[in-house]
């Protein structure tokens, strides 16, 4: 076959490699210029990796609809946000930024890797649903994002901190250079002039950089609450009120050095933590393509349908739901026998018949066969919208916990003003007002919160990035804190602990060709129990038999004549049903085989629950499940029968979740919801509702389990680092108390104290996290 | 040391328009988005380009 493919040789007397175009010597009988490229070649070839991306199939017209446009475009109607899925590298960057080069209408698109967010702009003549379908024809399915105005809001904020950092970094470098030379003697009008240029440097940074500690702090005085910028600003202010007035009086005693390199790190340190957490989850960006936008409406009383997005459907809009289809709306099926998974809103793993009159709720899947579907009710008003407002409101009222920085940063406020007066009434006693004046305002400079402002800050912002590169979003610093005092952990079963759909775990044949006929059947029916037949059996047989006279029954089973034998698929009363699903072969009425379906383990779960357990943790399972298959779960885990629930609906399984101390809640779907809002920190896993996502507190893009030991490992070992970074602030600040005490607090002193103390904790909280990290891989 | 009373406006001056420079490119978001454009230059410019692996003459 090689020799078909000779490769030319060309006018440089060389040749050109078949996979990179390097020329090599001609001498060579290769294909290729060196062993690696030929590797890399056949690789690709044989996987079938050198084909182009498969486009994906789908409907994009609603896109252009007016009303769609109107609230998902910006600028005059012309620009679009789209999440890109699948983008992964710079390729992708330059395939998807040719869009204007092949789809004409596109004024341009630009794409940022990080996010996978393209931003697109058409010309007037342009068409979103076109650009969109060109996108998805080179392999990226585009999601419509809507702009919110928080998202610009958020921008403009980011650029100010950063032009705020910036400012701050700039001014107390050459305040620094200035103070150096003060400190090193200058003296006279040079000195003069080197006072008087950093205290002028000194104003931006106090009025531009610093304004975010103000307005923290003002704002959590006004709600009388003492947080950590407090003790931040009372230290500034009063700094700053010395050194200006030991400038009038033309003393040595001026700070401005110190505290503008405080307020450079804090700023820092603030800076990466929004950094880190805005890279974590933006739930309002989730929300919009998580669910389904678009449905399938029927125009008029014909039998055409049209793509449009779901906010557009009115109550008695007749719309289709095609198999495997998520219905987009809570209606009444009019036409059509089909089966229905309600798992996501009841837990529940069986199927529900679905036949004309039957009730169908959003956010639930169409199994069987194609549904028309009455709209009752559309957007906020269906269940689905219900319940999640009242799990949002329930989050809302829910008293927030005060996080441990917090508290210590409280007690330091306290502790700080009993030492100021401390110091007022020794330097009274040793020398009279003024000495003591001097001797509380020493203490009050050279006391560094900076292990509360900066190295927690910083240990938590390292953590949860951490947990994001591992595919676990944490939603919030105080999170990590929740999670490392959980003492229990409960798991919801299906779609968690198991892999959410049916699989066969046995199969009985009695008779010669029962397997055969089983998979001749099967194979013409998209039920869930159909599919799990198909897979189980793929590839085993060469030829099937034919079938005559195929019946299905929704929630019955199906039938067929196969040579003249009538074979059916159904449970039978004989088969037990209480530990899981079993279905039987029948044929002519007398059973020739039969199979138990079961939700199998994830691979994971067991080795997570046995490091959860060793970890001397409780371990229980919440589930809306029929007690059997919960059993059968619980057992295979070695969970304690009486740490395990089933039948719970989502009210009940909340309740257990708070009638113990301190519980993490696993789950995935609607039903674990509320119980979700209601942990003391929760987790939702991949392929869960848009809802869990919503409101769990953790995220995990890991299916299964695996991630949970990890993660509280994570939290644990982050809560250590910080207790320890006290222990090193609490030394500096006794030592800095003590000579502040003693009288003898000199910039010079200050300007080493601070920085030191501030080195101290931040190389902690590296090396604290680095041995995390090589512990969470 | 006289001239350090002219060198210090100068430094600061220059550091001032440095200053400026990163407020223009922040405020104008040049920052925004740090990945990206670090791959981007690195692509070629062209379809053609990319084809035939050959820069254009321009």
């Amino acid at each position: 076959m090689e020799s078909a493919l000779r490769i030319p040789v060309l006018e440089t007397g060389r040749k050109s490699c078949l996979h990179c175009q390097t020329e090599y010597s001609a001498q060579s009988n290769s294909l290729f210029c060196c062993k690696g490229c030929e590797t890399v070649h056949f690789l690709l070839k044989g996987r079938g990796l050198d084909q182009k991306p498969k486009a994906i199939q789908e409907d994009l017209s609603y896109l252009d609809d007016s009303e769609f446009v109107q609230s998902y475009a910006t600028h005059e109607s012309r620009e679009m946000l789209f999440y890109l899925e699948g983008v992964h590298c710079a390729a992708c960057v330059w395939l998807t930024e040719k869009l204007p080069d092949f789809c004409p209408g596109v004024e341009f698109l630009q794409l940022n890797l990080a996010s996978g967010v393209a931003r697109v702009r058409l010309y007037e003549s342009g068409s979103f649903a076109q650009a969109a379908r060109e996108i998805a024809r080179l392999g990226y399915r585009p999601f419509p994002v809507k702009q919110g105005q928080s998202d610009e809001l958020r921008k403009k904020e980011d650029r100010k901190l950063l032009i705020q950092l910036g400012v701050a970094g700039m001014l107390s470098g050459n305040i620094m250079l200035l103070a150096v030379a003060l400190y090193a003697g200058a003296s006279g009008a040079l000195a003069e002039l080197f006072k008087w240029s950093s205290f002028i440097l000194f104003l931006p940074v106090l009025f531009y950089s610093a304004v975010p500690f103000f307005k923290s702090a003002w704002a959590s005085l006004r709600v009388k609450q003492v947080s950590i910028d407090v003790p931040i600003v009372f230290g500034l202010a009063v700094g700053t009120a010395v050194s200006i007035v030991n400038l009038f009086m033309g003393s040595d005693q001026i700070y401005f050095d110190s505290l503008s390199t405080l307020v450079f790190l804090l700023l820092s340190t603030r800076y990466l933590l929004k950094k880190v957490n805005q890279h974590a989850l933006n739930s309002s960006e989730w929300a919009h393509f998580l669910a389904p936008a678009k449905a399938k409406r029927f125009i008029g009383h014909s039998s055409k349908t049209e793509t449009v997005s779901v906010n557009l459907l009115r109550p008695n809009d007749l719309i289709q739901v095609l198999p495997g289809e998520c219905f987009p709306v809570d209606g009444v099926v009019v036409q059509g026998e089909g089966a229905v998974n309600c798992s996501l809103l009841t837990g529940e793993s069986a199927l529900v018949a679905a036949s004309p009159g039957t009730a169908v709720n959003a956010g639930t899947w169409n199994q069987h066969s194609p549904l028309i579907v009455r709209v009752v009710a559309s957007g906020p008003k269906t269940r689905l919208n219900r319940i999640l407002a009242s799990v949002e409101s329930s989050l809302r009222s829910r008293a927030p916990i005060v996080a441990y920085v917090d508290r210590v940063g409280q007690a330091f406020v306290v502790a700080v003003l009993a030492l100021a007066v401390l110091g007022f009434f020794i330097g009274l006693f040793v020398s009279g007002v003024q000495e003591g004046f001097q001797r509380a305002l020493a203490i009050a400079i050279v006391v560094c919160p900076c292990t509360f402002a900066l190295a927690t800050p910083l240990a938590i912002s390292l953590s949860i990035g951490r947990a994001a590169k591992a595919g676990i979003l944490v939603k919030g610093a105080d999170v990590l804190e929740r999670l490392s005092q959980v003492r229990t952990v409960f798991f919801d079963k299906t779609g968690t602990l198991t892999v959410g759909e049916l699989r066969v775990s046995h199969w009985d044949q009695f008779s010669d060709g029962a397997a055969e006929a089983l998979m001749a059947l099967e194979i013409r029916s998209a039920h869930p129990i159909a599919r799990a037949v198909q897979r189980y059996f793929q590839g085993r047989f060469e030829w099937l038999p034919e079938v005559e006279d195929f019946r299905e029954q929704p929630g019955k089973g199906v039938s067929g004549t196969i040579r003249g034998d009538r074979f059916e698929v159904r449970s039978h009363p004989s088969l037990d049903q209480t530990v899981s699903t079993r279905v039987g072969l029948f044929k002519n009425g007398v059973i020739v085989g039969a199979m138990t379906f079961s939700d199998v383990l994830r691979e994971d779960s067991k080795s997570s629950v046995d490091q959860l357990k060793a970890m001397g943790l409780h371990v229980g399972i919440l589930s809306g499940d029929a007690g059997g298959p919960v059993q059968d779960v619980s057992g295979q885990l070695g969970i304690q029968p009486g740490n395990s629930f089933s039948a719970l609906s989502p009210e009940q399984k909340a309740e257990v979740v708070k009638g113990s101390p301190f519980t993490l809640m696993v789950g995935d779907g609607a039903n674990d919801a509320v119980a979700l809002a209601q942990a003391h920190a929760s987790v939702a896993v991949q392929g869960g509702m848009e809802m869990s996502l919503r409101v769990a507190s953790v995220y995990s893009s890991q299916s299964g389990v695996r991630s949970i030991p990890a993660l509280l490992v994570l939290a644990q070992e982050t809560l250590r680092v910080i207790r320890r970074n006290l222990v090193f602030a609490v030394v500096y600040n006794l030592v800095g108390i003590a000579v502040a005490l003693s009288g003898r607090l000199d910039p010079l002193f200050a300007a080493v104290l601070m920085p030191l103390s501030a080195l101290t904790v931040f190389l902690s909280t590296m090396a604290g996290t680095g041995k995390l990290r090589r512990a969470f891989r | 040391m006289s001239i350090l009373f002219l060198l210090l406006p100068v430094a600061l001056l220059l550091g001032f328009g440095f200053l400026f420079a990163f407020i223009w490119g922040a405020s104008g978001g040049q920052f925004d988005d740090l990945e990206t454009p670090a791959h981007r230059v690195l692509l070629p410019d062209s379809t053609e380009e990319f084809k035939t692996g050959e820069k254009r003459h321009v």
